[in-house]
């Protein structure tokens, strides 16, 4: 009886194991290749390690559940070195060598750009989340989960103006973001009735911009626009600081990360830094439907990293989801049949917002996609829902 | 008289960075004194300096303290690759020199890379309280502590170059190594003390700095520059020289900031050189040629 006990507990182990096999089998069929293109070396490395990290577990967790219909997805990654050049050649091996279906990542405009058209000459869809503006009359076959760089100032102004704030002074760096900068805040200024008291600019070199900021406090602006991110950034908010110029500054979208906010924790005054729900999911009510998604992909992307997601790794996420999406409902992975599923897809929530692409439409996102946070002792507070 | 506090403002401003130019000129000048070499890796060791003090503190090591080492070991350093690099092409060419002096920049720029990373840090100021007002304009407490070690930096030099053997031994080579040498003065000795002195006095330019910047491996390329143009101005041999148009520098930039434009002040510095050198090649304040 012993013996048969034995033998019956050894037949409900195997079984169970086999059992447990089983639902662990990853999806079997041939891999869908995506192509990820990040800048794990040079100047944008530090967005790059972001990047990749959200779009290899989200792979890990589409695979997870079975993959697309029983197919795997295959993330194949190569650094592009900050560089709109090896980002081409990165580009080019993906679709030819790789068969990549569909291509992720870079985190500039003049690397997107480099992608983009090698994505519209071979037909091969590209989700990049950078500054790039996509024409879709042009990019036939690029799309964007980054938030538009125009929205980074018109929904801060809109901030402004319901708070009453009508005089603004900029002050920005010398070079091309400073340049576009200024251009969207006299494009944007009058629409939200604020008006441009000033403007200096600065060398994001300098020591110091306390005569800058000396110069523009004549002009009694009631908050002031410095289009630069990080450590310009942090000393244009320190130097305000210093001078007492207690009126709220506005900061670029790139500050949306830890490493900012590490830098200006010990800075009083209001430092306002616009940013995806990704940025601060705690501000995000629990009525807003992305709320969910965050928080799911949060706690495997705290389990795996030990830190959430954010602002810069939810693009990619959501690059890979969009992707997986379509290829759900798309009978065979041609470049044209993924572009026009894109652009059909609607209501799709992910961690910047719902998407809802067209064929005029290559962003998906609007305006409201946008938050508006305060740094406050370290973290962003939501200002602007 | 608030409606001129900006006008202090910009006279502050310009002596916060001036100060800044100032400690590297300085700097820049020992190295060049005794061995008549302008070493271009000066910047690294304002980096090294701060960036190593900035760690020191994040272990739980006191300011002080932490100063003092940063100090001793950019110090070891300097003269470390005066023995090591310098000295082995000293008989060399200026042009040979100064390219090792740039090839060491480099390396020592990668080095911090690999060291420090990407990332910036941040010193608290040497004495934490709010910034003095003086007629409207804000001056922060960090300017005293750079400007009081500056003159102690400065009675300090002048007191080694005039009062000690080795500091006058180290004039004698500046001034003609070969009759130094028949003396029986070690060039080479002198060459590596100028050294050690020098990556000493960047490091301190850097500690003292820091709490005002977010420094990081990259940021050695500014004072650099800045502290050449100062020393290029003041004469290249002047101490006092060097300080003066350190901190005239600083202001000419801040008050063309300020009561011109801000895309001047570079255009501004950059002709002051221009006009020096083709009016006094040797500098304002050199009287030595």
């Amino acid at each position: 009886m012993k013996k048969f006990l034995i033998f019956i507990l050894l037949l409900l182990f195997v079984g169970l194991s086999a059992t447990n096999i089983g639902y662990a089998q990853k999806p079997t069929g041939e891999p869908y290749v995506i192509g990820g293109i990040f800048p794990l070396t040079g100047y944008l490395s530090w967005l790059g390690e972001y990047k990749k990290k959200g779009s290899e577990l989200k792979v890990e967790l589409i695979n997870e559940a079975d993959g697309i219909n029983g197919r795997p997805l295959k993330l194949v990654i190569y650094d592009d070195q900050s560089s709109p050049e090896q980002a081409a050649k990165i580009a080019q091996r993906l679709i030819s060598k790789d068969k990549a279906i569909a291509m992720i990542g870079t985190a500039s405009v003049p690397i997107s750009g480099a992608v983009a058209s090698l994505a519209n000459k071979n037909s091969i869809p590209a989700i990049i989340g950078s500054g790039y503006e996509v024409n879709p009359e042009k990019d036939r076959f690029v799309f964007n989960t980054a938030h538009k760089t125009d929205f980074a100032v018109a929904r801060p102004f809109q901030y402004f103006k319901e708070k009453g704030i009508t005089k603004l002074a900029l002050l920005m760096p010398i070079g091309s973001l400073g340049e576009l900068g200024s251009t969207l805040a006299r494009k944007y200024a009058p629409s939200y009735g604020i008006t441009i008291v000033g403007e200096e600019k600065f060398d994001v070199k300098a020591p110091d911009v306390t005569a800058q900021l000396a110069k523009l406090k004549t002009l009694k602006p009631q908050a002031l626009f410095s289009f630069c991110t990080g450590e310009p950034a942090a000393l244009v908010a320190r130097n305000m600081a210093q001078m007492n110029m207690n009126i709220p500054v506005l900061v670029s979208h790139g500050n949306a990360n830890p490493g900012f906010l590490k830098l200006v924790s010990n800075v009083n005054v209001p430092i306002i830094v616009p940013a995806g729900r990704a940025a601060a999911p705690d501000a995000i009510p629990d009525s807003d439907p992305c709320k969910k998604v965050i928080a799911a992909f949060n706690k495997r992307h705290i389990a795996k990293f030990n830190e959430p997601a954010n602002y810069y790794s939810a693009e990619m996420v959501d690059a890979i989801a969009i992707i997986a999406e379509v290829l759900k409902t798309t009978k065979g992975a041609t470049g044209e049949k993924l572009r026009d599923g894109i652009e059909n897809l609607k209501n799709f929530v992910g961690m910047q917002g719902i998407y809802n692409f067209s064929p005029s439409d290559h962003h998906g996102t609007v305006l409201n996609d946008m938050m508006v946070f305060e740094v406050k002792e370290g973290k962003l507070h939501m200002l602007l829902k | 008289m608030g409606e001129y506090s900006h006008l202090f403002q910009f006279f502050f401003s310009g002596i916060t960075t001036g100060s800044i130019y100032a400690l590297i000129a300085v700097s820049l000048v020992i190295v060049y004194r005794v061995s008549q070499l302008i070493c271009f890796s000066q910047g690294e060791f304002f980096v090294f300096g701060a960036l190593f003090m900035a760690t020191l503190i994040s272990k739980g090591v006191s300011l002080p303290l932490a100063f003092v080492i940063s100090l001793f070991g950019s110090m070891a350093m300097g003269g470390f690759l005066q023995w090591l690099l310098i000295r082995r092409i000293q008989g060399s060419s200026i042009g040979n020199l100064i390219v090792m002096t740039i090839a060491i920049f480099l390396a020592l720029r990668g080095l911090a890379l690999i060291i420090w990373g990407r990332e910036s840090y941040v010193v608290r100021p040497f004495t934490e309280s709010q910034p003095i007002t003086f007629m409207g304009a804000s001056l922060q407490l960090q300017v005293f502590w750079i400007a009081g070690i500056t003159v102690f930096v400065l009675l300090l030099i002048w007191f080694f170059f005039e009062k000690t053997m080795l500091g006058l031994a180290m004039r004698a080579c500046a001034e003609n190594p070969l009759g130094a040498s028949l003396m029986g003065i070690s060039v080479n000795r002198a060459a590596f003390f100028a050294w050690a002195w020098g990556a000493a006095i960047g490091a301190i330019a850097g500690m003292t700095i820091c709490p005002l910047l977010f420094t990081q491996y990259t940021s050695g390329v500014m004072p650099m520059v800045k502290g050449f143009i100062a020393m290029s101005i003041g004469g290249l041999s002047s101490i006092m020289g060097s300080v003066i148009a350190g901190l005239m520098l600083g202001l000419v930039e801040s008050y063309t900031i300020g009561l011109i434009s801000s895309k001047f002040s570079d255009a501004i510095v950059f002709t002051l050189l221009i006009l020096v050198l083709l009016i006094r090649p040797s500098g304002l304040f050199n009287s030595q040629r």
